[in-house]
């Protein structure tokens, strides 16, 4: 069953629709938002709440549901952020 | 009854630390850092650990210092550029904050470095490969690890001890091609990039994590970050995240 998301980049705060599949994980919904951002290229985390989300889970089982709101935080690495002609 | 001289509170260098009540001033005396990478954060880092009375102190970096470094590195000045090797002079600049400290120099990578007896290793460092790498090895040891990272305004510290999520369990997918671009199969970088640094964001993540190294040297683990402390400088906002250990984590195999 599709899970319909929200996800906030709190680089920018702008936001996102995304839908889910339950056999989608972690690393898809960061891949994806990334991709449709833009970012450059780099770490990048999700978390829901006060809880980071580990990036091999399957969206059901990181406890995701319907109209949750994920935020996606740059990770800094200091030497990992490429410049911006290296996209995500 | 006791006797005490007029003024004797001025007379012990750590008399105002040893006011906070969960200071172990004795321990962190005697306690044996690794802090490895002395570039921005490193020096801080340092300066911290050695004002605070960490007198038995490891710094590791392969690198030697360049103009661009003096916008966030207390320690270096102009007439070390292309000269002096980025640990040592660390090391010297340092020694100078406090009588009795020692300060060992290694001119290398954190990689070739055998952290087997160190109490704590405050990770310094400019990439994901090196992290990883002793993020692996402070598991294996279970060594706490205090690791600090930047990028421009923003920040971060994970509080890494036995038994609570590593760098490897918060990884994803973005850390690995990140790792993948930056280095070939051989393991040498390929390409390092230029980042954004300033010194504002640089002090606090280093005293953050000198602060986390003094609660666990002090005996108080429970007083730290659990487990990921972000911040942005721009908005100066901070918050704290909490994680799972991954449970296919190869580092915590030996964990029972």
């Amino acid at each position: 069953m599709t899970i319909r998301l929200t996800i906030k980049n709190l680089a920018n705060g702008t936001s996102l629709r995304m839908e889910a599949e339950p056999d989608e994980t972690v690393n898809d919904l960061i891949v994806s938002a990334g991709e449709y951002w833009n970012l450059d290229a780099g770490a990048y985390v999700l978390k829901k709440g006060k809880k980071l989300l580990s990036g091999k889970t399957k969206v059901p089982d990181a406890g995701l549901l319907n109209d949750d709101v994920l935020e996606m935080i740059p990770d800094p690495e200091g030497g990992c952020r490429w410049g911006s002609h290296h996209k995500f | 009854m006791d006797t005490v001289s007029a003024g004797f509170e001025d007379k012990d260098r750590y008399d105002r630390q040893r006011r906070i009540t969960w200071v172990d001033q004795d321990a962190i005396r005697s306690s044996n850092v690794l802090v490895a990478g002395a570039g921005a954060l490193g020096n801080e880092v340092v300066k911290n650990l050695v004002l605070a009375g960490f007198k038995r102190i490891t710094v590791v970096d392969m690198d030697d210092i360049v103009l661009s470094n003096l916008n966030r590195c207390m320690f270096f000045t102009d007439s070390d550029v292309k000269k002096g090797m980025k640990s040592e002079i660390v090391a010297e600049r340092a020694s100078l904050l406090a009588p009795d400290v020692e300060i060992v120099p290694i001119v290398g990578r954190i990689q070739d470095v055998d952290i087997e007896g160190f109490d704590i290793a405050l990770g310094c460092l400019d990439n994901i490969l090196a992290r990883m790498d002793l993020n692996a090895t402070t598991c294996y040891y279970g060594i706490p690890y205090i690791d600090g990272a930047t990028d421009g305004m923003r920040g971060k510290v994970h509080v890494i001890l036995p038994g609570r999520p590593c760098l490897q369990c918060v990884s994803n997918r973005t850390h690995v091609k990140t790792m993948e671009t930056r280095h070939t199969c051989t393991g040498n970088s390929s390409f390092t990039p230029h980042l954004a640094s300033d010194v504002t964001t640089t002090a606090i993540v280093a005293a953050m994590q000198v602060r986390e190294t003094m609660k666990i040297i002090s005996g108080h683990p429970e007083l730290c970050i659990t487990n990921v402390t972000y911040y942005d400088g721009t908005l100066c906002d901070m918050f704290t995240v909490e994680a799972d250990i991954d449970p296919t984590c190869p580092n915590h195999g030996r964990e029972s």
